[in-house]
């Protein structure tokens, strides 16, 4: 029942044309990508700009890396054999965890980020890895995610593109643990992360984590401890520490703050475990 | 506004409100197999087929189905001929009050179509966006089970 205004349905052929029916139905204007916070959450929206006809799908991957269609839905991305390869599948890992697979056939990448849910999986995972967007205001720009959420309530008119992710490192690895009810149901809390280790040393380490209950972020303090140091039990035991220490969590309906601190230790340990084993398995 | 799609494997036009949704003309259209459940895409009562991939129709907007192939729970059968995962949830009792069946056999199809041979695992996965407040859902992975076998030996 969230959509008791709509006056307009509109479908653009071309990101230009999108853009400019969007500027002119202003505020009360909304792209839909798959449409699902659309029907969910905006009653107030009286003009949809339909992106169904705007080339905005498919997966590629060159030497820059991967780019993945914002209009892409959650199952294309799954089933892609390019993110089946990329850090050991991890995007397709996590995607698995993700809604049900009615969802995932609706819902697309780029409706995922502009939604900025808090419990989001896909966010952590993609901010693990480095991902930057493109937005398109008459031009393309493109920015890193994390700059995204920040701004995006400021967004106006512009519209997300694609997401890319770097190419993955050679002696890099990813993992990502999720706390739910059930696997259908949102995070309590989620952690991701991605470790560049090389001879047994750590030269980079990503670790986020979402659902706190607020959006994914890094845990900088966490990385701090994880990099130059030697990617061992030891220093895993000493990063989930440190992340039940620095994260800051909060009480919602989901989980008190007490148990998500338990959560953030496990998570973390569990994660950088996986993704210790997963480097192991790489280099034999 | 007008929309032109191809449903159940016919080519129609329905006129809907620009904030329809795709549940919202069927049901209006009288494919009343689609069921409005939660209306929220946790059910997946009203599940339906859009280009061969199962879909919650209450979250999906009818405009988005424009030019689109749409396969209801009505479209399955082949003419008398029940579908085989139709026949097989009869067979093994896979239904109690029957609301969610037609979107938990939706569901299947879209599975069973990519995945001829799923395990358990896969099949319980593949139904999880189905919701049935009858059963313990064993009936219906056996009945989903069978049905690959059917299929996959479809005059055997």
């Amino acid at each position: 029942m969230g959509l008791l205004h709509i006056e307009e349905y509109l479908r653009p052929a071309s990101l230009e044309e999108a853009f400019r029916l969007k500027r002119a139905g202003g505020e009360r204007a909304a792209y839909v990508g798959g449409g699902v916070s659309l029907v969910l959450f905006a009653p107030e929206v009286k003009t949809l700009v339909d992106l169904s006809r705007v080339p905005l799908d498919g997966i590629h991957s060159d030497k820059g890396g991967v780019r993945i269609g914002a209009s892409a839905p959650m199952r294309e991305v799954l089933d892609s054999p390019i993110l089946q390869t990329y850090l050991g599948g991890i995007v397709p890992r996590m995607l698995r965890e993700v809604a049900s697979p009615l969802l995932r056939n609706v819902a697309t990448v780029g409706g995922t980020l502009v939604a900025a849910n808090p419990w989001s999986d896909v966010i952590p995972v993609l901010l693990s890895l480095d991902a930057e967007v493109t937005l398109f205001d008459g031009k393309s720009r493109t920015i890193p995610l994390a700059n995204l959420f920040p701004v995006r309530h400021h967004l106006g008119d512009a519209l997300l593109t694609e997401v890319r992710l770097p190419p993955a490192p050679a002696h890099g690895a990813a993992s990502f643990v999720k706390f739910g009810r059930t696997r259908f149901d949102v995070a309590m809390l989620n952690v991701a992360c991605a470790v560049t280790a090389e001879k047994g040393r750590c030269s980079k380490a990503r670790v986020v984590v979402g659902g706190r209950p607020d959006l994914a972020a890094r845990a900088p303090k966490v990385e701090e401890v994880l990099v130059g140091a030697e990617f061992s039990p030891k220093t895993i035991a000493a990063a989930a520490d440190v992340a039940a220490k620095t994260v800051e969590v909060r009480e919602d309906r989901r989980a008190s703050a007490e148990y998500r601190k338990e959560l953030v230790e496990v998570g973390v340990r569990r994660a950088l475990t996986e993704a210790r084993a997963r480097l192991a398995e790489g280099s034999r | 506004m007008k929309i032109d799609l191809t449903l159940n494997g016919e080519k129609r036009s329905f006129e809907a409100a620009p904030g329809d949704t795709l549940l919202e003309v069927l049901r209006r259209e009288r494919f009343v197999g689609v069921k409005k459940g939660c209306g929220e895409g946790d059910c997946g009562a009203c599940a339906v087929l859009l280009d061969g991939h199962a879909v919650n129709s209450c979250l999906v907007l009818a405009g988005k189905a424009d030019g689109r192939e749409v396969v209801t729970i009505e479209g399955l059968a082949d003419g008398e001929r029940l579908h085989p995962i139709q026949e097989a949830f009869l067979d093994l009792g896979a239904i109690q009050c029957g609301y969610c069946t037609p979107g938990m056999v939706i569901a299947a199809a879209d599975l069973l179509a990519h995945h001829p041979d799923p395990s358990e695992e896969e099949i319980r996965e593949g139904i999880s966006g189905n919701l049935c407040r009858c059963t313990g859902y064993v009936k219906q992975v056996e009945a989903v089970q069978d049905a690959a076998r059917r299929m996959r030996r479809p005059h055997g």
